[in-house]
């Protein structure tokens, strides 16, 4: 929205402000000014006449003159190829501050200058509303210009300075410049008198003109024939305002409906009387049709759009652009004035889908107010008469109705600072409501306002104490805590589980990812651990954004790949994060390890990104959430050998349930994400969530001498240690009691000279008794027990 | 007549000069070995008349013991510079770099998640997620924009069916609080999460993002109270000297809205390009809970109120880091990330 100072001051009186005064109240009232310009710039300027002009003599392209500037003649010598005597120029005298620079009294080439002969360019004029004659040549002006006057950019009207205000989406009635007016004067706190055009449109011959609605659509449509106006040039004031307002100025019936547009916010459309068959205007939709527009495009018409129709053929797109075939020329003697409603989400769905943003699309787009297409009228009937000679006017016709009802709330003093934790005062309060133009009426400690029409916005109470605040500042709001009763603050079990998680998988040396949630249709197939049923959106943002992922490790992968790219080679990494499906969400944890976990090759320290590495890091991970080791197992890996290698790879087991996949990625995986050997696992997190967990227990540490046998044996290749492990384990009973405390393999030999089948495993066993020292016989036993064990269950031969 | 005093001299020259243990320990073979020099003196006393002997078998004696700590002495002199030299070759170069285990960190939003979590959870706060995956009655209607509202144009969705979108604001979760809550009191929670938009990624864009919303419903709260918890946040965040201020806003699910500004951390609020020479920064939007909202959820909005706020993680992380690119939080480049390895 752009409103100039010249626009405010046609309805109240600024002059005492400058425009960033103006600018600072209006923003911190909720009108948030993002730009303050001028339309000119430039000091110490006067009207001359250039008495004489011949070349420069020790230069090919320089000028030297004689200017007039009323009190005396001036030489300036002046570049511009324009420039010639008989000409009234814009001078800019020595001392003038302009927005290149300053200009000083001075010698150029040996001639004397003292001023300059100015562009508009030169003047900050925006070239955009300049010609190419304009921008490279000085400005001519009028031959009755006023020679030696010292306002020569007011006498151009370019002395506005402009406000452009970004409007919030419940204040689309300020694109209105009244309704800016009265919301800037209830800021600023002064009288707005805005012009007076009730009724203008009142009365009119008998009319021959029918208008109608077929479609939904369009509401309310009024429409009036005006027999007879002149097209001439527009007032200067109509000018410049539209000139400020960055509408180019065309002839004052088109600058009418402009200048009215933007006094009320409300987009009309003139036709031509004469193109117009039959005075007859349908609005219709259910068109399937190309359509040429006023802009010479072609666009195709659907059936949701609604068309304006004159004998059933489309003469305009409703509310966006009108046709060239009913426009008005220089030759047009009669107008029919269309004034409508339409539904803002068609008239949206139109202009996005048509690509086509115009200033009336974008007004009716926001909603326009239920009376503003009286108002509009009125204002239009108003400024023709006056400025376009309008007669022969026919009276109104009006299909529909506004549908207007006038709309009060109300409340008390206490709602307001109750809400707002404030203490002003009912008097205060009503003031704000006065310049808001509320009409606020006292009824016991109630305040009944009345709403005016266009500020749809104001619904009930809350709205009033947004008003209120605003108006009287934001720095008479006190500041306080909340007074209730006590509350817990607190993260949920599962909350806690992943900040804990994070601590330990960080603690271990892993770098804490986040990835994008949306993935290509590639990753969304290389789902590793993926959920079933995988979202794909209904508008993909691009082909790599198109499926919501089920599984994150793809993502993580991308991240190893592109540190890789980067010369980084140790790329530790891990994420926790939901995926989705159909079936809903779940939480994830997945890790990738590569190069080295930690090193310092200056001492050949070395913990590598190998499989027993990540083992490692999930037993402690376990452990540490207060999962038994003895619920989980490794199982040789079945559901998936299309990621993983085959042979270095293990589903996670906790009791019987699956609950993630850890191990080397397959070669041939790996070549597709650019990523070597790197280790990976993916976690279900919810499932390790939702283990019941024991709590911690003390139990008093053996004060007995614990026991150390190591046994070393050779074994078939194919037995798993976890399984020699449990036998052994299982085998430790003394009595009742278990002795067994620990086993630790120590060494697994697979080499030559051993066979290819088998493999030398050693081990070492303590053995501790809770309430005594054990005897060595004892242990013996025992230990005889599990060597006899093993031999029956394995075969396996001691090695001595 | 042996000459005990040359012995003792020879033997004391001797030792003095021994070189290390195993001369040392020839020495004492030597001289008081059973067949060493010392015990050769005793040859003599058959010689001797019968009163010489005692006086000779002392003297004899005391050579022995002579020599015996003389070697000693020798010995501890020997064995301290042998582990002279063994802790001088045992020498490191202390300046090379340490066996180290090194860490990983929190990604920089999860630290700035966790620090407004700990924050909000001291002052009684709750911390409730949701999932990514809404229903647009929850995103949008309880949230009182309903399907035409021109606040639906300010933000373009990401639907996965007619009525299913992932959320474009965690303001989706505080409605399925407010309605599971309803109509107990208080409410005071705070909804961390990722949210999407149609969105280009670029500098300052990202189609996914973190916000962190703050509800608190109860009898009597005020806009004040808002802006009192506001500043305890702006003065946790960014420093103990913050001021902030309102702004009015507009966001539908909240009468009156606000924009909150904080002084600037860099300048404290004399101007520079960080605040672009306002010596104000936008840090989030806020407001009085819209009374459409609690009625939509279930409560009587004459019976109570409530404030919300809303705030971007990554636009406080860009802030108090100085990050320029959103795109870095979702690249992971391990250089970045360890920017925040350390605690701060």
């Amino acid at each position: 929205m752009l409103i100039s100072r010249k626009w405010l001051s046609q309805y109240m009186d600024i002059s005492d402000l400058s425009i960033e005064e103006i600018a600072d109240r209006v923003t911190s009232a909720g009108f948030e000014v993002e730009n303050v310009y001028k339309l000119s710039q430039g000091t110490n300027l006067v009207i001359g006449h250039v008495e004489e002009c011949y070349d420069h003599p020790n230069s090919d392209h320089l000028h030297c003159t004689k200017v007039n500037i009323g009190s005396e003649i001036v030489p300036i010598v002046c570049g511009a190829p324009n420039v010639a005597a008989g000409q009234n120029v814009i001078v800019a005298l020595p001392g003038a501050k302009l927005p290149g620079g300053e200009i000083k009294e001075g010698v150029i080439r040996g001639e004397a200058s003292n001023g300059m002969i100015c562009s508009l360019l030169e003047l900050g004029v925006d070239p955009h509303t300049l010609s190419e004659e304009q921008k490279a040549g000085i400005e001519e002006l009028p031959a009755d210009a006023p020679v030696g006057d010292h306002d020569p950019l007011g006498y151009l009207g370019l002395d506005d300075e402009v406000l452009d205000i970004s409007l919030t989406p419940n204040r689309s009635d300020c694109m209105s410049a009244f309704n800016m007016a009265v919301e800037t004067g209830a800021i600023l706190d002064r009288p707005v008198t805005l012009p007076d055009y009730a009724h203008a449109a009142d009365g009119g011959k008998p009319t021959q003109l029918h208008v109608a609605s077929e479609t939904k659509i369009c509401p309310h449509f009024m429409g009036k024939v005006i027999g007879k106006i002149t097209i001439k040039e527009s007032p200067k004031w109509m000018k410049e305002l539209l000139s400020a307002s960055g509408v180019h100025s065309i002839n004052n019936v088109v600058d009418i409906s402009n200048i009215v547009m933007l006094e009320t916010g409300h987009p009309m459309h003139f036709y031509d009387k004469d193109a117009i068959k039959d005075q007859e205007i349908t609005v219709k939709d259910g068109f399937d049709t190309d359509y040429t527009a006023l802009d010479g495009v072609t666009y195709h018409l659907e059936p949701q759009d609604a068309v304006i129709t004159n004998q059933g053929k489309p003469i305009g797109i409703a509310g966006i652009m009108g046709g060239d075939d009913s426009k008005i020329l220089d030759t047009t003697s009669g107008l029919i004035i269309e004034c409508a409603n339409f539904n803002h989400v068609a008239i949206r769905n139109t202009s996005r889908r048509l690509n086509l943003n115009t200033d009336a699309s974008i007004r009716y787009q926001k909603g326009i107010e239920p009376l503003s297409c009286q108002k509009a009228m009125d204002r239009a009937v108003q400024l023709l008469k006056e400025y376009a000679d309008a007669d022969e006017i026919e009276e109104t016709v009006e299909y529909g109705s506004d549908g207007y009802r006038p709309k009060t709330v109300t409340c008390t003093l206490a709602d307001l600072n109750g809400r707002l934790g404030t203490d002003f005062t009912f008097e205060e309060v009503c003031d704000v409501f006065k310049r808001l133009r509320f009409e606020p009426e006292a009824n016991g400690d109630q305040i009944i306002c009345h709403i005016p029409s266009y500020r749809t916005d104001i619904e009930g109470k809350a709205d009033l104490s947004e008003e209120v605040i605003r108006l009287l500042g934001y720095d008479r709001l006190p500041s306080t805590l909340p007074l209730m009763e006590m509350t817990e603050g607190k993260l949920n079990p599962k909350q806690r589980m992943i900040r804990q998680t994070r601590e330990i998988f960080t603690a271990q040396g892993l770098q804490d990812c986040i990835t994008y949630t949306l993935v290509s249709t590639e990753k969304k197939d290389n789902a590793i651990l993926g959920i079933k049923d995988p979202i794909e959106l209904s508008i993909p943002i691009s082909e790599e954004r198109r499926w919501i992922r089920t599984s994150i490790l793809p993502s993580l992968l991308d991240v190893v790949a592109y540190n890789h790219a980067h010369s980084i080679k140790d790329v530790n990494v891990f994420e926790l994060s939901d995926v989705s499906a159909t079936c809903g969400a779940c939480t994830h944890l997945a890790f990738v390890l590569s190069g080295s976990l930690q090193s310092t090759r200056w001492l050949d320290y070395d913990v590598p990104a190998d499989f027993y590495t990540a083992k490692g890091i999930v037993e402690e991970w376990l452990d540490r959430i207060g999962i038994n080791a003895r619920m989980v197992s490794y199982v040789v890996n079945k559901k998936d050998t299309e990621h993983f290698h085959p042979y270095r790879s293990a589903e996670i087991h906790v009791g019987k349930k699956c609950v993630g996949l850890l191990g080397q990625i397959h070669p041939k995986y790996a070549k597709t994400t650019d990523t070597k050997d790197v280790i990976m696992a993916e976690i279900d997190f919810d499932a390790l969530f939702d283990v019941k967990k024991s709590k911690i227990k003390f139990k008093p540490v053996s004060k007995y001498q614990s026991v150390s046998r190591d046994i070393s044996f050779v074994i078939k290749r194919t037995v798993p240690a976890e399984d020699i492990i449990r036998e052994i384990r299982k085998n430790g009973k003394l009595n009742k009691e278990n002795i067994i405390r620990d086993v630790e393999i120590f060494d697994v030999y697979e080499k030559a000279p051993l066979p290819p089948t088998v493999k030398s495993v050693a081990l070492s066993i303590l053995f501790q008794a809770e309430n005594r020292t054990l005897k060595d016989q004892e242990v013996n036993d025992v230990f005889d027990q599990i060597v006899a064990a093993l031999e029956k269950k394995f075969q396996i031969e001691l090695r001595k | 007549m042996p000459n005990f005093e040359d012995l003792r001299k020879e033997a004391a020259e001797r030792i003095a000069q021994a070189q290390d243990l195993s001369d040392l320990n020839q020495l004492r073979v030597q001289y008081l070995g059973k067949k060493g020099k010392v015990q050769d003196l005793m040859k003599n006393m058959k010689n001797l008349s019968k009163e010489e002997k005692p006086q000779f078998g002392k003297d004899v004696n005391a050579l022995k013991q002579h020599v015996a700590s003389r070697i000693e002495e020798k010995r501890e002199e020997l064995a301290e510079s042998e582990m002279n030299m063994r802790i001088e070759r045992e020498k490191i170069d202390i300046t090379l770099p340490g066996r180290r285990q090194t860490a990983g960190n929190l990604h920089p939003l999860h630290i700035v998640t966790q620090e407004l979590e700990d924050l909000f959870i001291g002052l009684g706060y709750q911390v409730i997620e949701g999932n990514d995956i809404v229903d647009d009655e929850y995103c949008f209607e309880r949230a009182n924009i309903p399907k035409d509202h021109p606040a639906r144009a300010m933000q373009d969705s990401l639907y996965i069916d007619e009525n299913n979108l992932l959320r474009t604001h965690t303001t989706a979760i505080q409605m399925k609080v407010l309605e599971q809550a309803a109509p107990n009191l208080p409410i005071k929670v705070v909804c961390p999460g990722k949210v999407y938009r149609r969105d280009d990624d670029d500098a300052t864009h990202s189609h996914q993002f973190m916000q962190m919303e703050g509800l608190v419903v109860d009898r009597h709260i005020t806009l004040a109270d808002l802006k009192g918890t506001l500043e305890f946040l702006a003065r946790k965040m960014f420093g103990q000297d913050r001021q902030i201020r309102f702004r009015p806003s507009y966001f539908p699910f909240t009468e009156p809205s606000v924009e909150v500004d904080v002084t600037c951390h860099i300048c404290n609020g004399k101007g520079c390009p960080t605040c672009k020479g306002t010596g104000w920064i936008e840090i989030l939007g806020a407001g009085e809970v819209h009374p459409n909202v609690l009625r939509m959820a279930g409560y009587d909005p004459e019976k109570c109120s409530g404030f919300a706020f809303g705030v971007g993680i990554e636009r406080i992380a860009m802030l108090k880091y100085g990050v320029d690119d959103i795109r870095h939080f979702y690249t992971n480049d391990k250089r970045f990330e360890e920017t925040f390895k350390r605690f701060e």
